[in-house]
């Protein structure tokens, strides 16, 4: 076998799962914060994708501005849905906080795919940016995936180090750890979580544009990407940048190989594999003590 | 209330709906047997959700498999009632395999893997050959609705049956204990992975059968429709809607929302998804808790006994003339003979050994108080001894029983009763329900619902409960919370009683009450104890000896009066610069 196949199939894995971790990125910090099970995370993700590459199609503009447009519009959207529909849930019983906030978010993932089919149509569309290629030796990779792939690195390597320094990263940080405790030391938890929620949905939006010049995008795909992000933040631990990166990149090389060497139609049941393995042998959460 | 009624009742909304395909439309006969299945699959949902507390994303799986082995069986010539058993057999077997994995987790993991156990069965449905693929199961044309109607009406009857078979039976009290908290449910003798995995079994099976009549009624299936999102949180959200956890929380959820779902389906061409889940949203939004259980449906006169909780339905034996006894068989102390003997006894959490090395005997109908420092292992020792803690290293022998790797319901049995320092009631269930959970899980058959809730009353009467019996537990006041945990160790008809200061925080008549309650508890009832309690001067009333923990190891052992003046004791408790024969610790502080 051709060694530059492999290269070529674990460029791919890379590029795919570093887009994975963009998302379980803030799925992590919304779960770790408030403890929400965010069905419709993924869902953003593929509205988002579809809507960047509507707006391509008509505007033909550089995809960084339109990456500038979404993220607002996702972490305004991210707010709003925490304050208005997950927040007046925290004063439920736990039972009723668990279920009620599942409903909301489930019942957002139907709505969300269901009107962007309603309004796009249900077909998959990517941005189709022509990059140069690179070849060395026999792997190609278009310039496109350089971008691409440097850009998930420094990004998430900006994020840590904003999550570490920053008064806000400080502030997730207390809250994820102690809600209680941050409360008392003047740190206003309510208003944290919905930050958070606009925070990591205005990720998702970043993930969107990225994720729709490289793959199709069709407004259902949020799902399977959700329960992705959920495998990849219970492999690298709670509100773990680094670790979700390196998670996601396992999974992408996993699905990519899993692809390659056995059948494409089983590469979906890697991460729901892995995600029952981890939790079975580690039912309180793999890495669980590790946070940022 | 009489429960010929009920039966009666059920009886003719069941004969009812029997009629409808002789005299209503094919289109009414369909809509009432999609509500037939809904009501069996939304109630089955709520014996796991409602009742044991966990969040079962993946019911719709159980149906689907139901779906699949009904209609593969069906396809390959099988006789009709043999494809329901094997749906059943199937699914149950499946439910039963994934039960020990899935029980591990608890809270926000149990949902995060249910979750995924959907699109994980859909896509083993999609790549096998022998499910048909993207293409499904058809299966040859046949007009089999009257069958299924009728067998759906059995069916619903069965899941209503079961349904008040769960609230007014120990098996739905352990569950109900479960889903409070689990390591006190097994502390008052319920073995509570049989349990779960028995009412996941439970509610699979039912699932199964639904998911096999909709394949049978439709001749047709594909994963998307047995598996996919969109439809399989649908049960949960009718459950929900009505009150999970109620008798009729899911007949109410299933009527509410099939007839909106058919009046979405008929009115509007688009959306339908987006509005339904539109629905959900507010549902989960506005009413997590249920319709039935708001003010509006609770206070009016008509609909008020739909939102009834389960202690509603259960009725207790009339008690006996309240003497002051409790309901304890008398032991006859043979002074000078062993109840527990710890031999040893090493814990440790990681590298902070908690026990180091404890060896202690504690003889028959002695009081002894184990005092120490915050942090010097008191509580850790109970918990061994209570076996919630299994211990690193040496022996805990208890009345004859080596108790290394005894589970904690085994120790409660053997009767060893706790109470906690925070004290951890079953917070949903009142106070007589409380008490009552260790009395009916003793494991003797004759220890009945009606009976354990009976003699409850006279444990609430010797602890000062009485006017509180029928008042939800989260409603109480930390004393009245400690008292209730007095209540439930009582109530495991304890040899050895551990009292986890239990007396902390009450006033000096209240602590002079709770010391007559213990010398009481040994000279009537035999009843060994030991006492962890910070306050001196209310163990001095009543202990034979007093045993000092330091940092995990004893210090000292012996009459209250030499210990307080044992040099050690005194720099643990007063630093080292405290001079020989001052006060005793204690002394001062209440």
């Amino acid at each position: 076998m051709d060694a530059s196949i492999i290269i070529q199939i674990a460029l791919g894995g890379i590029l795919i799962g570093g887009l994975y971790a963009l998302v379980a990125f803030g799925l992590s910090l919304i779960y770790g914060v408030a403890r929400i099970l965010n069905f419709s995370h993924g869902t953003l993700l593929a509205v988002g994708g579809v809507a960047a590459s509507g707006i391509f199609a008509a505007t033909a503009w550089n995809p960084l501005l339109i990456m500038l447009l979404l993220v607002p519009v996702l972490a305004v959207f991210g707010y709003v849905f925490y304050d208005k529909l997950l927040q007046p849930l925290t004063k439920r019983n736990h039972f009723e906080y668990t279920v009620g906030s599942v409903l909301v978010t489930v019942g957002a993932l139907l709505i969300l795919s269901d009107v962007a089919a309603w309004i796009a149509g249900p077909a998959p569309r990517n941005i189709p940016l022509r990059f140069d290629a690179i070849e060395i030796g026999n792997v190609i990779l278009s310039t496109t995936q350089a971008w691409i792939l440097g850009g998930i690195v420094v990004f998430t390597i900006a994020l840590h180090f904003y999550i570490r320094k920053s008064w806000f990263g400080r502030a997730m940080r207390a809250v994820t750890q102690d809600h209680a405790g941050a409360t008392i030391c003047g740190v206003k938890a309510d208003r944290v979580h919905a930050l958070t929620f606009a925070f990591g949905s205005g990720i998702v939006g970043i993930a969107a544009v990225l994720y729709a010049m490289l793959f199709p995008v069709d407004p259902y795909i949020g799902f399977s990407l959700t329960v992705k992000a959920f495998t990849i933040i219970i492999l690298g631990g709670i509100g773990n940048l680094i670790g979700a990166l390196m998670a996601g990149i396992f999974l992408g090389l996993a699905e990519g190989f899993t692809s390659f060497f056995w059948a494409t139609q089983w590469a979906p049941a890697i991460s729901i594999v892995l995600l029952l393995v981890i939790l079975v042998i580690f039912p309180q959460g793999f890495g669980r003590r590790k946070t940022t | 209330m009489s429960n010929y009624r009920y039966w009666l009742g059920g009886g003719m909304v069941l004969a009812a709906l029997a009629l409808v395909p002789t005299s209503g439309s094919a289109y009414t006969t369909t809509l009432l047997f999609t509500m037939l299945i809904s009501y069996a699959l939304a109630q089955s949902w709520d014996w796991v959700g409602g009742e044991a507390g966990y969040i079962n994303l993946a019911h719709f799986a159980f149906y689907g498999i139901g779906a699949y082995a009904f209609c593969l069986s069906l396809l390959n010539n099988v006789p009709i009632p043999l494809c329901f058993a094997i749906a059943v057999a199937v699914t149950s077997t499946v439910a039963f395999v994934v039960s020990f994995p899935l029980f591990r987790l608890s809270g926000d993991y149990f949902a995060f893997a249910t979750l995924a156990i959907l699109p994980l069965t859909e896509l083993l449905a999609f790549n096998f050959d022998f499910t048909g693929g993207a293409d499904g199961v058809v299966l040859p044309p046949n007009y089999v609705l009257f069958e299924a109607y009728y067998i759906a009406i059995g069916l619903v009857g069965l899941t209503a049956i079961a349904t008040v078979w769960l609230i007014r039976t120990r098996f739905g009290y352990a569950l109900k204990a479960i889903r409070n908290d689990e390591e006190a449910a097994e502390i008052s003798g319920i073995r509570i992975f049989p349990a779960k995995s028995k009412v996941l079994i439970l509610s699979a099976g039912f699932a199964s059968v639904a998911g096999a009549l909709q394949g049978w009624q439709l001749s047709y299936i594909d994963p998307t429709t047995v598996f996919g999102l969109d439809v399989a949180l649908v049960p949960i959200a009718m459950a929900l809607l009505g009150g999970s956890g109620l008798l009729w929380g899911a007949v109410v959820g299933v009527i509410i929302l099939s007839l909106f779902n058919q009046l979405l389906i008929v009115s509007l061409p688009i959306l339908q998804t987006a509005i339904f889940g539109l629905l959900l949203l507010l549902i989960g939004r506005y009413m997590p808790g249920g319709l039935l259980r708001s003010a509006v449906v609770r206070g009016n006169r008509w609909t008020g006994f739909l939102g009834r909780e389960h202690d509603r339905f259960v009725t207790a034996t009339a008690g006996a003339p309240d003497t002051g006894d409790l309901p304890l068989p008398k032991i006859a102390v043979a002074p000078g003979t062993p109840v527990l003997e710890c031999r040893n006894l090493t814990m440790a959490f990681g590298g902070n050994v908690a026990v180091d090395n404890v060896s202690l005997t504690i003889n028959a109908g002695e009081i002894v108080g184990l005092v120490g420092t915050n942090g010097s292992g008191k509580t850790t020792l109970f918990n061994c001894i209570s076996k919630v803690f299994e211990q690193k290293s040496g022996e805990i022998v208890f009345l004859g029983h080596d108790l290394a790797g005894a589970r904690r319901d085994e120790a409660s049995k053997l009767g060893i009763g706790r109470t906690y320092q925070i004290p951890r009631p079953f917070s949903d269930l009142t106070v007589a329900e409380n008490i009552a959970m260790p009395l009916m899980n003793r494991g003797d058959a004759s220890a009945t619902l009606a009976d354990s809730l009976g003699l409850a009353t006279q444990f609430a009467a010797y602890v000062g409960l009485t006017d509180r019996l029928t008042d939800r537990a989260d409603s109480l006041n930390l004393q009245q919370k400690k008292a209730l945990e007095l209540a439930r160790a009582l109530a495991c008809r304890p040899r050895l009683l551990l009292v986890d200061e239990v007396a902390s925080g009450l006033t000096p008549v209240e602590v002079r009450t709770f010391v007559n309650h213990i010398r009481e508890l040994r000279d009537d009832y035999g009843i060994t104890i030991i006492w962890v309690e910070h306050i001196f001067s209310a163990l001095a009333q009543v202990v034979d000896r007093v045993i000092v923990l330091e940092q995990g190891s004893i210090i000292a052992d012996g009459p209250l009066d030499t210990v307080v003046r044992d040099e050690r004791v005194l720099s643990t408790y007063l630093g080292s610069a405290a001079p020989l024969g001052s006060a005793a610790p204690g002394d001062a502080g209440c």
